[in-house]
């Protein structure tokens, strides 16, 4: 009845001939860019409640009698409200959920060659999307004004700073000044709520039009079937109702996971680190940020380059070029692994060593410097724990590919005898 | 009849050359103009970073913990001890962060300044030069002479008996000496400003 109003007026059997039959092909790893997109809808929904009841300013009011930032004293109340700190852990635990997840889809375009001609369009808006995650879970960090946050705040500013020739004015246009600044709280805060969210649901909605208008990758075991059955149409199940169901249920099997880390697993105690004070605590940032904070405790202090008036020390080495080096090698990967015809099918990982055993080393790569990030507690010099980075990332090149090269071959000659 | 498709004659613009170049010089002007706001939201400098405060006569007080704000006594500290001290009333700025750490006199070796140390005194800015942590002691109970300044965020270490001279990890230079000495009635008091740069070289 209510289907037939709407009907009627919206012609919504039409949107449903067209969309809703759509094929989504069935992989086990097709589902990661769902659960990003599921943690963001999370994020909005707690991030609505912490928005209201947060207050974006470093003036000092009194909080049980001491004189603390206005954002701080916020955000201890929410933590006080009941459920409160449940729904902060929500928030948190969904932000890493997310990170996580777009890093793992990542992980899976790059394995399984997705990112080939013609999804370089979306590769790049994919990047695009890690980015502004990174950045929206950055800005948030500064939020509750706890001594964590301005120290994680003031090592980001000093990185920027440390960009030659213009660092000094992208730290000040990022931070809205000289951290401490009393305008950089109001600043992260309007960019955390509004500007970042906004950028990414218009670059979510691009991710989805290109893939929409490309049709989703296959698993290569539909070629066959397709020949087979002499059609051109993609093989998967219709959207409606299967995919819904299993993004229905995803979606709140992905609520019931971050609820129940948030009521058991307790994270960023800001009252354990207390408002800023005059000492640093030793501190690690999440655990994304854990391969730059790593790499920095890599680089000695004597190394320095000077190239036309810009100095670039061990600041700018470790926390702009590293992590600038691999957002490069990252967009240039369909402009180096380029294909003369469209690929619609994904690749097995065993039969391409190169990429494969090269997706293996940074892996590698990036563990070790996650590693580094704790060389306080292992009792290693940084200089050896250097080594052991290049050591152990080189090794897992050439073993993963020596290994892949063998498995190819045993393969071919399977495929010799059978023949 | 224009044709508006065919090229022009030489030395002539189609209309679509027009259309096409009047459209980009007007997206031009707009996103130029646009770009110019960044400028507004870049706050001008004020100075810039770490601008120390502390002179000369300066009494040291402790920078946090119960006696935050109290003056500090020569005889409340062993060697091998360090703490973190404002100069009175000065606690405001972080830049006047000192890290005041007692030591055996004799100790002390270049670059080490002995005119700025006193009956084993010795006080460094407490702002690492990497990215502008405040630095920590690392107490050695077995061998007080053994125990360093190290940053708590990429485990810079520093040598308090030379100078803080930079002994591993990625602070580019060494801690600021600032000079102190132990005045009759047992208080501290500093003698000099900060003899180099502070907080982060970027």
């Amino acid at each position: 009845m209510i289907s037939k109003w709407f009907d009627e007026r919206l012609e919504l059997q039409k949107f449903k001939d067209k969309f809703l039959n759509k094929a989504f092909p069935v992989h086990p790893t097709f589902l990661l860019g769902e659960v990003a997109l599921f943690s963001f809808v999370t994020l909005v929904l707690s991030g609505i409640f912490l928005g209201l009841l947060y207050e974006p300013s470093t003036g000092k009011i009194s909080l049980f009698g001491a004189m603390v930032p206005a954002a701080y004293a916020s955000v201890v109340k929410i933590d006080l409200l009941p459920l409160g700190v449940i729904v902060r852990r929500i928030h948190h635990w969904s932000a890493m959920i997310m990170i996580a997840s777009v890093i793992a889809h990542l992980a899976r375009v790059y394995f399984t060659s997705a990112y080939r001609k013609p999804r370089e369009i979306n590769w790049l808006i994919g990047l695009g999307l890690l980015g502004i995650t990174l950045g929206a879970a950055f800005t948030g960090y500064l939020l509750p004004y706890s001594q964590f946050s301005v120290t994680a705040t003031s090592i980001a500013y000093y990185i920027s700073k440390s960009v030659p020739w213009v660092g000094d004015w992208i730290a000040r246009l990022l931070f809205a000044g000289e951290f401490p600044a009393h305008a950089t709280v109001p600043r992260f805060f309007f960019l955390h709520v509004m500007v970042i969210p906004a950028v990414l649901v218009s670059l979510v909605g691009l991710h989805m039009l290109v893939l929409i208008k490309q049709k989703h990758t296959e698993p290569g075991a539909n070629r066959k079937r397709k020949e087979a059955r002499g059609g051109q149409r993609l093989i998967g199940i219709p959207v409606w109702p299967e995919q819904s169901y299993i993004s229905v249920s995803l979606f709140f099997f992905l609520l019931f996971v971050v609820v129940l880390m948030a009521t058991y697993i307790p994270l960023n105690p800001i009252e354990t680190f207390g408002p800023p004070s005059p000492v640093t605590p030793v501190m690690r940032p999440d655990w994304y940020f854990l391969p730059i904070y790593g790499f920095l405790k890599l680089i000695p202090g004597d190394l320095s380059i000077s190239i036309a008036g810009a100095k670039i020390g061990p600041e700018a080495i470790g926390g702009v070029f590293f992590p600038g080096i691999l957002a490069f090698i990252l967009v240039a990967i369909p402009f180096l692994d380029r294909a003369s015809e469209a690929h619609n099918y994904i690749e097995n990982p065993l039969h391409r060593p190169f990429m494969t055993s090269a997706g293996i080393a940074v892996a590698a790569f990036l563990f070790m410097t996650t590693v580094s990030g704790y060389i306080d507690v292992l009792h290693i010099a940084p200089a050896s724990m250097a080594i052991y980075v290049v050591v152990v990332s080189a090794a897992a090149w050439v073993i993963s590919y020596l290994l892949l090269r063998r498995y190819g071959r045993a393969v071919k000659k399977g495929e010799h005898v059978e023949s | 009849m224009v044709d508006t498709n065919s090229e022009g004659r030489e030395g002539h613009v189609t209309r679509r050359q027009f259309a096409r170049g009047f459209v980009l010089a007007v997206v031009a002007a707009a996103v130029g103009s646009v770009l110019s706001f960044l400028k507004l939201l870049a706050p001008s400098k004020k100075g810039g970073g770490y601008v120390a405060t502390v002179s000369r006569g300066d009494l040291l007080v402790y920078a946090r913990g119960s006696r935050m704000g109290n003056l500090l006594k020569a005889s409340e500290f062993e060697p091998g001890e360090a703490v973190l001290v404002y100069p009175k009333g000065k606690s405001g700025n972080e830049a006047n962060l000192v890290q005041l750490i007692r030591l055996e006199q004799s100790e002390f070796k270049p670059p080490t300044r002995p005119e700025l140390t006193d009956q084993g005194f010795v006080a460094y800015s407490a702002i690492c030069t990497h990215l502008g942590c405040i630095v920590g002691w690392v107490k050695d109970k077995k061998d007080p002479e053994a125990s360093y300044t190290e940053c708590p965020c990429h485990n810079s270490i520093f040598n308090p008996a030379r100078g803080a001279t930079v002994m591993g990890g990625p602070a580019p230079i060494p801690l600021a000496q600032i000079g102190v000495k132990v005045s009759r009635d047992g208080t501290l008091v500093f003698t000099s400003g900060f003899s180099g740069p502070i907080g982060p070289q970027v």
